[in-house]
């Protein structure tokens, strides 16, 4: 079903009248109530984008490539769990560089939604 | 708002000893989601404290969380820490009976000045004023950790197990990531790191363990109050100047370690001046690390407190999504420990 304006145009157009309309003739509690509804919906924007460009499933599948290296069942939804599961199990080496590569993968794919402001 | 006021004015007047009271200013004060803080300034007739007095009454709030310390117990925390000469609001009256207001509060001092960290850290002190804040945080840890146990008037706070606050705090999070349910590979990864890199522990103290920027009052560049102790626990001095260092706490000021306001070694040179005891930075960069799972942990629970419906809030839904933040951190972080040793 085509419904267009899509939901990023919306949200997107929706953040930038908040942001240039309403936003400066607010102070205090408001203020600030409305700067975490624009970081809301800039998540949900980024959100969409990164959906559209192959995420989340790029790091799932690097994860997964990871797990079946290491002998690790690699069901696709159940792939975090499964990781996380091991290291608690101690079943994996910390210092092992791929290890730590996937780690850092699956972080900065969040980030890049999250706060992409924060990579480095 | 008024009756309260009465109601917290006519008993500061019975403990005070006082003959009468005019209440001049009385408002609710910003912060603090487990209590309700409200600032009372009185003009007293006679008694222990005559004349204009501001005062701070805390009680708990309608939504109390099981983890942090009741009233009762934070007026206790308190009396000691100030009674080490830390520079806390002078803790006067506890109120134990809830027939009073409603519930359990107590009456400290006001302190002046602002909490606010992106004042302080985006604000124009000098190098040297921010260097004589950092050691006045430096000396109030110091101080601070001089309360060691046994404290009888502290006997309801748990000693670490194993006498190792470090491996404590490990078993702590992962019992939480597994209520939590949630999976989270870094922190996983990061707790065993912890547990296999713990140093010798240190004496056990008094700590503050929310010792941050935020949760101190400053005057110009002094140091008025350390606020905030629910938080107060047993544990190793490591604890409190890693939280006060930890990267999460900058505010912006990212280059300044000690909570975007200075340099570790002021803190660490004027700790030492105070207590005589040497602290090995790289133990305090280890709980740095801590302190990053500890805030994850925090911001998760957070996060489920929204979404299971218990308090919806977008606040608390916000913050959920900075756990990536912590873990981000945590995978720079740790490589950069093992590098430098």
């Amino acid at each position: 079903m085509i419904n267009e304006p899509d939901s990023r145009d919306l949200l997107t157009e929706a953040r930038q009248v908040l942001l240039d309309s309403l936003v400066p003739d607010l102070a205090g509690e408001q203020k600030y109530q409305a700067l975490m509804i624009a970081n809301a919906m800039g998540m949900a924007i980024r959100e969409i984008e990164q959906r559209a460009q192959g995420e989340p499933d790029a790091t799932d599948r690097s994860l997964s490539q990871f797990l079946a290296g290491h002998q690790l069942p690699d069901d696709p939804s159940q792939g975090e769990q499964t990781l996380a599961r091991a290291l608690r199990d101690r079943r994996l080496d910390g210092d092992d560089p791929e290890l730590r590569s996937v780690l850092k993968g699956m972080t900065e794919a969040r980030l890049r939604i999250n706060n992409p402001g924060f990579l480095k | 708002m008024s009756a309260l006021a009465d109601t917290f004015s006519n008993f500061i007047v019975r403990q005070s000893g006082a003959e009468s009271a005019r209440v001049i200013e009385f408002s609710k004060l910003s912060g603090g989601a487990i209590q309700d803080n409200f600032g009372l300034t009185l003009e007293l007739e006679g008694g222990d404290r005559p004349g204009r007095q501001e005062f701070v009454v805390r009680q708990d709030a309608p939504s109390g969380v099981a983890e942090s310390l009741s009233r009762p117990e934070e007026f206790r925390v308190l009396q000691a820490a100030f009674g080490a000469g830390v520079t806390a609001p002078e803790p006067l009256w506890l109120c134990e009976d809830a027939e009073v207001s409603g519930r359990i509060f107590y009456v400290m001092s006001r302190a002046s000045g602002s909490a606010s960290p992106r004042k302080l850290v985006k604000g124009d002190l000098t190098d040297d004023q921010r260097r004589h804040l950092v050691r006045r945080l430096g000396a109030e840890l110091a101080r601070l950790h001089t309360v060691r146990p046994p404290m009888a008037s502290l006997a309801f706070l748990d000693m670490p197990a194993g006498n190792n606050p470090a491996l404590s705090r490990v078993a702590l999070y992962r019992r939480y990531l597994e209520e939590i349910g949630e999976p989270h590979p870094v922190l996983e990864w990061a707790l065993n790191w912890l547990e296999d890199h713990a140093p010798e522990p240190g004496p056990t103290v008094l700590c503050h363990c929310d010792f941050r920027t935020g949760n101190y009052m400053v005057d110009g560049d002094e140091l008025t109050a350390v606020l905030d102790w629910e938080f107060a626990a047993w544990s190793d001095p490591c604890e409190d100047l890693g939280w006060l260092c930890c990267r999460s706490w900058r505010f912006g000021g990212d280059d300044r370690e000690v909570g975007g306001v200075g340099d570790k070694d002021d803190l660490l040179a004027s700790y030492r001046e105070v207590s005589g005891a040497d602290i090995d930075p790289a133990a305090v960069s280890y709980w740095e690390v801590v302190a990053l799972v500890r805030w994850a942990m925090i911001a998760l629970q957070q996060a489920r407190r929204h979404m299971s419906g218990e308090q919806r809030s977008l606040e608390l839904a916000l913050t959920g999504r900075m756990v990536a933040q912590m873990e981000y951190d945590l995978l720079n972080q740790i490589p950069e420990l093992e590098e430098g040793q």
